[in-house]
């Protein structure tokens, strides 16, 4: 590899360390306070570093690809594959980046062999940035999901010519592109078992078998049965034909059935992932009602170890919950009698998250406890569904956390200003409009500023990888995907009872103000009855981000007055003018940069204190 | 004197009774010229407010000629539409005292429906119906008639069934044609919605003047009361026949038959690439039949594809074997994706020459930058009919034998074009030259920015159509030259169209193109159809003026 493919690893690898929080052991507050500060400018750092090495390396290669020689390729693919392959993800995006590159070179070489591995590899990526839209629906997904599917399926048409091809390793391409053409989510179950069963047909077509006998085919067979069997559990629609259950079952047997009687006849326990998903696929398939799915998940439930941290342990009482969350979330009728259940299952899970050594399994963790924040279903009795954003946004995407504290500290301090001069500012929103009393609508006022400012970026829990895991800037399409966190966070604020008021924040605050540009389009700022809020939310946001520097993703950092005078100038256009008004005084601006300040503290301090109650690290 | 009395005093009853009466009609009459007064508004609002609409687009988009041509074709329609509605309360009498005269005039019932279908497909999106048009019936498409008086019946029936649905009902409109006699067709025109629907009671007076269906759920329809009655009198006058069948809370169903001549103007037969094979990738069945009908007629092999992986299956294959199609067409629906996704694939796969037709019914201004950036190469709008779609695939696939490599039909013969190709690195010159060189367009080269802004400067205002602008150049890079090039004070300099090509692809990349005044941004190495479409897109008034 080259040096500056080296450098960029080693940086990405260093920026992934710096991600994981360390905890304060017998670190005093300030100095604490002080080594996150450190953290936070080394990984800002690393971001600069890398996207330097990018422009200086990497780009002027794919400037002059097609007279790139031999070494100069294999030099970008083995990059590549440190970048993203087998167990690696170190950065994705730029690993679709070269390979869509790649393809391109392919497809002028007219390179048949090229084109399948780069359509495959392609595919691949593009996969794994889509399983990192999390909890998002399917229509604001499609298109990447589709996008990853055309790249399997073009890859798989070369099927038809398998016999002419004479190498395995493309033809081991051609299998694996045509099981994958069935990754990702579905409109019904029905189009994935169509397509899995037709890439069953393949692998068990002797023909294609005795051609390349080299070829793992019971992995690939065993793989496809268990593409088959799992995912079919997460649909919803029942809808099944006879020849469709017929399949599943089939798979279901081969995959978990056989692992189930095993367990049996060993008098062990079965694993609890294999025991709930063969209930889930009876349950699709009719052979036992909801009622009784919820009954046999709850036997699950109740049999978790909540001092086992395995991966086995961990399924069982962070993800598990998600799944029997999700049903109750389809059939409310069923939550009444469950109630008390349920808040005592929530309650273990934070206990459990608690208690979890850091550093063992904290992204698998994260991942179930995000697919719990989608299902979750909040009792009047309950954890309040704001409690467990709070959490996993403190304990698991800390910068997030933190510029949310910060954002909620300068939306306050704007709103009280904005309340000195025009205590009737914010009677738009109704709940503000009833209250009398100045003074109690004033706080009601900075309550629902600092909401807002703490929720706004909730939807971030969706697509946090790209956040959290890109030491650079966003190339287009990471981009594009990031600006889902506005509808990922309306979906999950306004569902909820308790964060229900919040959702407009989160959904409009990168609408601009004359709706000229910004995102998403389904936010409509005049028929928004918070917009004065969510207006406040958006220029504070905006403050924030332009002058932290770990925002790199999409752009430079200034200084506050910097971004002061560009929020003047988006005056009317980006911003409310009622606001950037304000801003003209230098008084205000001051405030916010206190505000700003003791945001941040106040974001330490709390991580300070969560860290000092964490579980220590084993050994 | 008993007798006279009674006499006199009945006679004053009866005019008492008649100055009664009298009284009751002049006041009947009053309140129906005031409520026709007070409720015209609709319908003279709703062309005013596409006119007001279109008009703010148009001037937010000034620079864009073809939305500005776009939006004043739309205002045209409308404007004209304003024109006939309040020609409505003078046509009344004009009918009545039989001074109303038909035009014969050649006239394409294509144009003419989709004139009709823009003017009436926003107020039914408005209230999220589904409005559709069943035109597979149609045979002759280029009728002798009076095409004002006949687009007035169609957009009078039709708005009265929006207006008479509940949002989100359905409202199906049906024409087809059936011989009667030589050189003359019936025009049958049926619409049938699910609204509020009619009593019988009112069923008998629809066609008077001033009478509008009154319910509580309706309460805020507007209109003249007169639509009715003078598409009534305009189909007597032109010796057709009406009917309406309708059932209170079950919606109605206006049906008209009309007669008209079949135009004997000679219309010459699109040049078509007779026995190839087109592509149609269409889910839905009524539509696909359709699209399958008219290419299967004009002697093509169209070949039915549900869904988006089928589609790319088949091209993949089609293209290995060298035996591609000569055109996908692209439908509304898809069984699995939405058609622009496969668009964009398909333009990778298959190159930048093959011909992606997108058959749609969404208004081609509001998809058109999304489309052409996924690489469909034209539009054919719908309701669909024969001649548009024929003329189109001609238009696109004109001059493609079996096999065909080279880049485009003549919709991508750019000749009467010239752009400048910024580019340092010769390979890259010489394969952008190469791929530009196909499509007929004049390509001049400069090898860093420097040279590219002394060419410009030399060049003759408006010579230069796009600049095709490498970033990382030396002597002068391609931010700097852009920037120099938008500074010189001459016409051209602020409106050429610069379009940055480089790899760096951060998104701070794009927006520091976009601030050093370029338009574009295509990330390196260049794919031939982004190219392309850069050309389609910028030049394709040049090219239409040919």
């Amino acid at each position: 590899m080259r040096p500056y493919q080296e450098e960029y690893l080693a940086n990405l690898r260093q920026f992934a360390a710096l991600s994981h929080r360390e905890l304060p052991g017998t670190l005093s507050f300030d100095e604490y306070a002080a080594r996150l500060q450190h953290r936070s400018a080394e990984t800002a750092r690393l971001g600069r570093r890398n996207i330097e090495l990018l422009r200086e390396g990497l780009f002027p290669t794919l400037d002059d690809l097609f007279n790139a020689g031999p070494d100069q390729l294999a030099d970008l693919r083995e990059f590549s594959f440190q970048l993203f392959g087998g167990q690696t993800e170190l950065d994705v995006g730029l690993f679709c980046q070269i390979h869509r590159a790649l393809l391109s070179l392919a497809r002028q070489k007219q390179d048949r062999a090229a084109m399948i591995r780069e359509l495959y590899w392609l595919g691949m990526g593009r996969n794994s940035l889509c399983s990192k839209l999390v909890g998002l629906e399917l229509e604001d997904i499609e298109k990447y999901i589709n996008q990853m599917r055309l790249c399997f399926t073009e890859a798989a048409a070369y099927l038809k010519y398998y016999d002419e091809i004479e190498d395995d390793e493309t033809r081991g391409y051609i299998l694996r592109a045509r099981a994958n053409i069935a990754l990702g989510q579905f409109h019904t179950p029905s189009e994935k078992i169509q397509l899995v069963k037709g890439t069953l047909q393949i692998l068990q077509d002797k023909h294609y078998q005795e051609l390349s006998p080299g070829l793992p085919w019971d992995r690939f067979i065993y793989l496809t049965h268990q593409n088959m069997a799992s995912s079919i559990s997460y649909e919803k629609s029942r809808v099944m034909s006879p020849q469709d259950m017929e399949a599943i079952m089939e798979s279901v047997y081969i995959v978990y059935h056989r692992q189930i009687q095993e367990a049996r006849e060993q008098h062990k326990r079965p694993p609890v992932r294999s025991a709930f998903n063969y209930s889930v696929i009876e349950y699709y398939c009719g052979i036992i009602s909801l009622d009784q799915l919820l009954r046999r998940t709850e036997d699950l439930l109740d049999a978790a170890d909540p001092a086992d941290f395995s991966p086995e342990g961990m399924y069982a009482i962070a993800s598990l919950p998600a799944f029997y969350s999700q049903y109750l979330q389809q059939f409310p009728d069923r939550v009444s009698s469950r109630k008390e259940y349920l808040d005592q299952l929530y309650l273990r899970i934070l206990r459990y998250v608690d208690t979890c050594p850091r550093e063992l399994g904290e992204g698998r963790l994260f991942l179930y406890l995000r697919q719990l924040s989608f299902t979750y279903v909040e009792t009047d009795s309950g954890i309040p569904y704001g409690e467990l954003l709070q959490k996993l946004m403190l304990r698991f995407a800390t910068e997030v956390y933190l510029h949310s504290l910060v954002v909620a500290e300068g939306a306050r301090t704007l709103c009280g200003i904005i309340l000195e001069d025009d205590p009737g500012f914010f009677d738009d929103i109704d709940f503000i409009r009833a209250i009398g009393d100045p003074e109690e609508k004033r706080r009601a006022v900075l309550d629902f500023a600092g909401g807002c400012g703490l929720f706004h970026d909730a939807g971030k829990i969706s697509v946090i990888e790209l956040f959290s895991l890109t030491a650079r800037q966003w190339f287009e399409v990471e981009y594009e995907m990031a600006r889902l966190h506005t509808l990922a966070g309306e979906a999950l604020l306004a569902s909820r009872p308790s964060t229900s008021r919040y959702a407009a924040a989160a959904l409009g605050h990168h609408a601009w103000y004359d709706g000229s540009r910004g995102y998403p389009s389904a936010y409509r700022r005049l028929e928004c009855p918070a917009r004065q809020m969510v207006d406040v939310i958006a220029l504070v946001d905006w403050l924030e981000a332009s002058t932290s520097p770990t925002q790199m993703y999409n752009g430079p950092e200034q200084t506050l007055e910097e971004a002061v005078q560009t929020a003047v100038q988006l005056e009317g256009r980006r911003f409310s003018p009622l606001l950037t008004a304000r801003l003209q005084n230098g008084r205000v601006v001051e405030q916010l940069r206190l505000a700003f300040e003791a945001g941040r503290q106040d974001a330490y301090r709390q991580i300070y204190e969560d860290g000092l109650q964490a579980a220590p690290s084993p050994g | 004197m008993e007798r006279t009395d009674r006499a006199h005093v009945e006679e004053l009853e009866r005019d008492n009774a008649a100055l009664r009466a009298a009284l009751r009609e002049a006041e009947e009459a009053n309140q129906a010229k005031s409520r026709f007064l007070s409720s015209m508004s609709h319908d003279i609002r709703t062309p005013m407010n596409a006119i007001v609409g279109m008009t703010a687009i148009a001037l937010s988009h000034i620079d864009e000629k073809a939305r500005v041509q776009d939006c004043l074709s739309k205002i045209q329609t409308a404007s004209s539409h304003l024109m006939s509605l309040v020609n409505d309360v003078l046509d009344m009498s004009r009918i009545d005292s039989g001074r109303m005269t038909l035009n014969q005039e050649d006239f394409s019932l294509a144009d003419l429906l989709h004139d009709a279908a823009v003017l009436l497909r926003p107020q039914a999106a408005q209230k999220e119906q589904d409005l559709a048009f069943h035109t597979g019936g149609i045979r002759e498409e280029h009728l002798t008639g009076d095409p004002l008086r006949l687009r007035q019946i169609l957009v009078n029936i039709i708005g009265n069934a929006i207006k008479y649905t509940q949002a989100g009902g359905s409202i199906q409109v049906e024409l087809s044609q059936r011989p009667a006699g030589a050189d003359t067709v019936w025009l049958d025109f049926s619409c049938r919605d699910n609204g509020i629907g009619m009593s019988q009671e009112f069923l008998g007076r629809i066609f008077l003047p001033f009478e509008r269906v009154r319910s509580g759920a309706v309460s805020k329809i507007e209109g003249t009361g007169l639509g009715m009655s003078i598409v009534k009198k305009l189909v007597d006058s032109m010796g057709g026949q009406i009917s309406v069948e309708s059932r209170e809370g079950a919606g109605s169903r206006f049906t008209v038959a009309l007669p008209l001549a079949v135009s004997r103007k000679d219309r010459r037969e699109p040049a078509l690439p007779a026995g190839q094979t087109v592509l149609v990738a269409e889910s839905q069945e009524e539509r696909a039949g359709q699209i399958m009908d008219c290419l299967r007629d004009s002697g093509l092999e169209p070949v039915r594809l549900d869904s988006g992986l089928e589609a790319v299956t088949r091209l993949t294959e089609a293209r290995y074997e060298k035996q591609m199609p000569c055109a996908l067409l692209l439908g509304q629906e898809l069984a699995d994706m939405q058609p622009l996704d496969l668009a964009a694939h398909v333009r990778q796969l298959a190159g930048a020459s093959f011909p992606i037709l997108l058959v749609s019914e969404d208004d081609w201004a509001l998809i058109e930058y999304r489309a052409t950036r996924a690489g469909v190469s034209a539009f054919v709008p719908c309701p669909l009919f024969r001649s548009r779609l024929l003329d189109t695939l001609s238009s696109v696939t004109a001059g493609s034998g079996e096999n065909s490599s080279t880049l485009g039909g003549p919709d991508e013969d750019y000749s009467g074009s010239r752009v400048l190709l910024v580019e340092d690195n010769e390979l890259n010159q010489e394969i952008a030259m190469e791929l530009l060189g196909m499509t007929g367009v004049q390509v001049e080269v400069a090898g860093d920015g420097a040279q590219a802004l002394e060419k410009f400067r030399q060049s003759p205002e408006g010579y230069y159509d796009i600049i095709f602008m490498d970033v990382q150049m030396p002597v002068m890079d391609g931010y700097e030259a852009t920037r120099q090039i938008r500074r010189l004070s001459r016409e051209d300099a602020g409106g050429v169209w610069i379009v940055a090509m480089t790899a760096n692809a951060f998104v701070e990349d794009v927006r520091q193109a976009r601030q050093a005044g370029m338009n574009e941004h295509i990330s390196k190495p260049v794919d031939v159809d982004r190219l392309l479409d850069i050309l389609r897109t910028q030049l394709k008034p040049k090219a239409v003026k040919g």
